[in-house]
Formats: C-alpha cells, sequence, structure tokens
C-alpha cells in the first residue's frame, strides 16, 4: 500500500482525524493506524511514528488520556480516550474544515464563469 | 533467535542511546505491542515470520522525532534524580548539625546549673536546643524516605518555625521565670509564643492536602 494523498496536504489535519477516530470509542495504536487506512478506502496510511508523537502531543496539551488495557495474552496494549477538551476541539476542528473545505475549493478549481464572460 | 526476542531488540536498537525513563519504558512496550500485533496480521496474510518482521519494520516509519522527544524525556528524569539526592544530603547535613546544637545546648545548660550563676543565665544555653528543634524539624520533613516523599520546602520551613516559636515560647517562660521567681510572669511571657506556635502547627495540620506516602 503506498501513500496515495500528498503528506503535506494531510498534516495540519492528523490530530483532528485520531480524535474523530477516539470520540468513537477507546483505541489503541495499532487499531487506530488500521482505521485510518479503512476510513481512507486505503488511500492514506499514516505512519506509526507520526501517530505515536502526535499521541503525545495529544496527551500533553490534554485532549486525549491514556491507561493500560490488561490483555494476559501477548503485550499489553495502551489505549487512548478521548477528554471533554478533545471532544471541544475536535468540534472546532471540524467546523474550521468545513469551512475551509468550501473556500479553498473556490480558490483552487473556481474563477473559470468570470473568465469566459 | 525467536520472533519476540527480535522485535523486542530491534525496539532496544532504535533508543539505544537515549536515557532511561518510565515514559521510554512504556512507548518501547507500546510499540512492541503495536508492531506484534502488525506481524500477526501478515502471517495471517501468508507471509513468513522473516517477511513479516520485515514489512512491519518499513511500515514504523521516521522514529527520529520520538528519540529525540525520549531523550528529553530522559535527561529531565536524571535531573530530578540529582535534585532530589541533593535535598537530602542537604537534609542529612541539616538533621546532623541540629542533633548537634541540641546535644549541645542540653549539656551545656546542665553544665550551667551545677555552676556558680545568676538564675536566668542558668537556662540561657537552652536556647541552642529551640534553634535545633526547628532545623530539626524542617530537615526531616524535606527529606525523600523510602516510604515518603519529601515535603514542600515552604510548608516544611513553615512546620520548623511553629516548631521553632513554641520551643522559645517555652525557653522565654523559664528564663524569666528563673530571672524574676515569679511563676505568673513564666506563664504569661511565654503565652504569646506558644499560642502562635501551636496555631501554626494545628492550622498546617489541618490544610494538609498533599498525600506524600509512596
Amino acid at each position: 500500500m503506498s501513500t496515495n494523498i500528498s503528506t503535506d496536504l494531510i498534516r495540519g489535519h492528523t490530530v483532528t482525524i485520531i480524535l474523530n477516530i477516539l470520540r468513537q470509542g477507546d483505541s489503541y495504536g495499532y487499531e487506530i493506524y488500521k482505521k485510518i487506512i479503512e476510513l481512507s478506502q486505503n488511500q492514506y496510511e499514516l505512519k506509526e511514528a507520526t501517530l505515536y508523537t502526535a499521541f503525545r502531543r495529544l496527551q500533553k496539551e490534554g485532549l486525549i488520556t491514556s491507561y493500560w488495557g490488561d490483555e494476559t495474552q501477548g503485550g499489553r496494549r495502551k489505549y487512548y480516550r478521548i477528554t471533554e477538551d478533545g471532544l471541544k476541539k475536535y468540534q472546532q476542528n471540524k467546523e474550521e474544515w468545513l469551512f475551509a473545505k468550501d473556500v479553498l475549493d473556490q480558490l483552487i478549481t473556481g474563477g473559470d464563469q468570470s473568465e469566459s464572460k | 533467535m525467536n520472533l519476540n526476542d527480535e522485535v523486542r531488540k530491534y525496539i532496544d536498537d532504535l533508543f539505544k542511546d537515549v536515557g532511561k525513563s518510565q515514559q521510554l519504558f512504556d512507548l518501547k512496550q507500546e510499540l512492541v505491542t503495536n508492531m506484534h500485533e502488525r506481524i500477526k496480521d501478515y502471517q495471517k496474510q501468508g507471509m513468513s515470520d522473516e517477511e513479516a518482521f520485515k514489512e512491519a519494520k518499513v511500515s514504523m516509519g521516521d522514529l527520529s522525532g520520538l528519540v529525540d522527544d525520549m531523550r528529553e524525556a530522559g535527561r529531565e528524569e536524571a535531573k530530578g534524580e540529582v535534585y532530589s539526592s541533593m535535598t537530602n544530603r542537604i537534609s542529612t547535613g541539616g538533621i546532623v548539625i541540629s542533633v548537634m546544637l541540641i546535644v549541645f545546648g542540653f549539656l551545656m545548660t546542665i553544665s550551667m546549673n551545677f555552676m556558680d550563676v545568676a538564675a536566668p543565665a542558668k537556662s540561657g544555653t537552652s536556647i541552642f536546643i529551640v534553634i535545633g528543634g526547628a532545623i530539626l524539624t524542617y530537615s526531616l520533613l524535606a527529606r525523600e524516605t523510602a516510604r515518603k516523599y519529601a515535603m514542600n520546602r515552604i510548608r516544611a520551613v513553615l512546620y520548623a518555625l511553629a516548631v521553632g516559636v513554641s520551643l522559645f515560647g517555652i525557653f522565654v517562660g523559664v528564663t524569666s521565670g528563673l530571672a524574676t521567681g515569679e511563676m505568673f510572669i513564666a506563664f504569661s511571657s511565654s503565652t504569646i509564643f506558644l499560642v502562635i506556635g501551636i496555631g501554626m502547627f494545628v492550622s498546617l495540620m489541618l490544610s494538609e492536602k498533599v498525600d506524600r506516602t509512596k
């Protein structure tokens, strides 16, 4: 599987993507990694290194918390949970994105009509 | 070498020149667990142990940012250890000096009582017990032990003050009592110090919020 979306385009949204997954339930590193691939329908793979760096930052900012699972077989998983602040941040980022999406679309593809006039 | 060892060794090698810290320990455990799950998935797709391990390494990506992060965490933890051993050394010095002061004050007071001096001078040297008592209080509280964390330094100073003022009250009472030979003067002069000292002590005890047990 290869990265099909440019990393530059998606970098600013890594946090929102992770928050979106965690707001739907607690999860751990590898599962979140798989969910991202699944949600993107195999168009995007977030490298694990990026994921763990983001977890650390999110935790420092108090947007997520973590706890160890009690698996007995294999290693114990480190689960992440979204906080109240995290949920707020997600809502805010989502609204910003929905707004920016349309504007960007206009900026990048718009203008043809006025040209033809 | 089995796969468990190989994964563990691979993760250990990634962080091999990084100072130890709890954060590093946790992160390594997290990486190992997730890598194992990934390898298991690859094996289900029909890969051999070796292929699966190789694929898992590739998908890890560039960990240099995390390594730097962990190096920082290791340094902070080392700083904390130096700090706590420093405060413990200061506190050890404090205990030694205060015990010496108390013993000195005690013995001098006894010998003064056998000497032919004026009554008020007899208790004069016990001021060393007052100073020693305050320093001892601070040193014991600001010390990290096997079962308790050190108390916040400001609180420890306040406790030391409370003990010091109370002891001073007793000292003043005994001295003025000896000087005048009147019990009421002894009690009245020590009252204000004892009230302040014990008042401070009680309010400190009641405002104790942090549980220092480990």
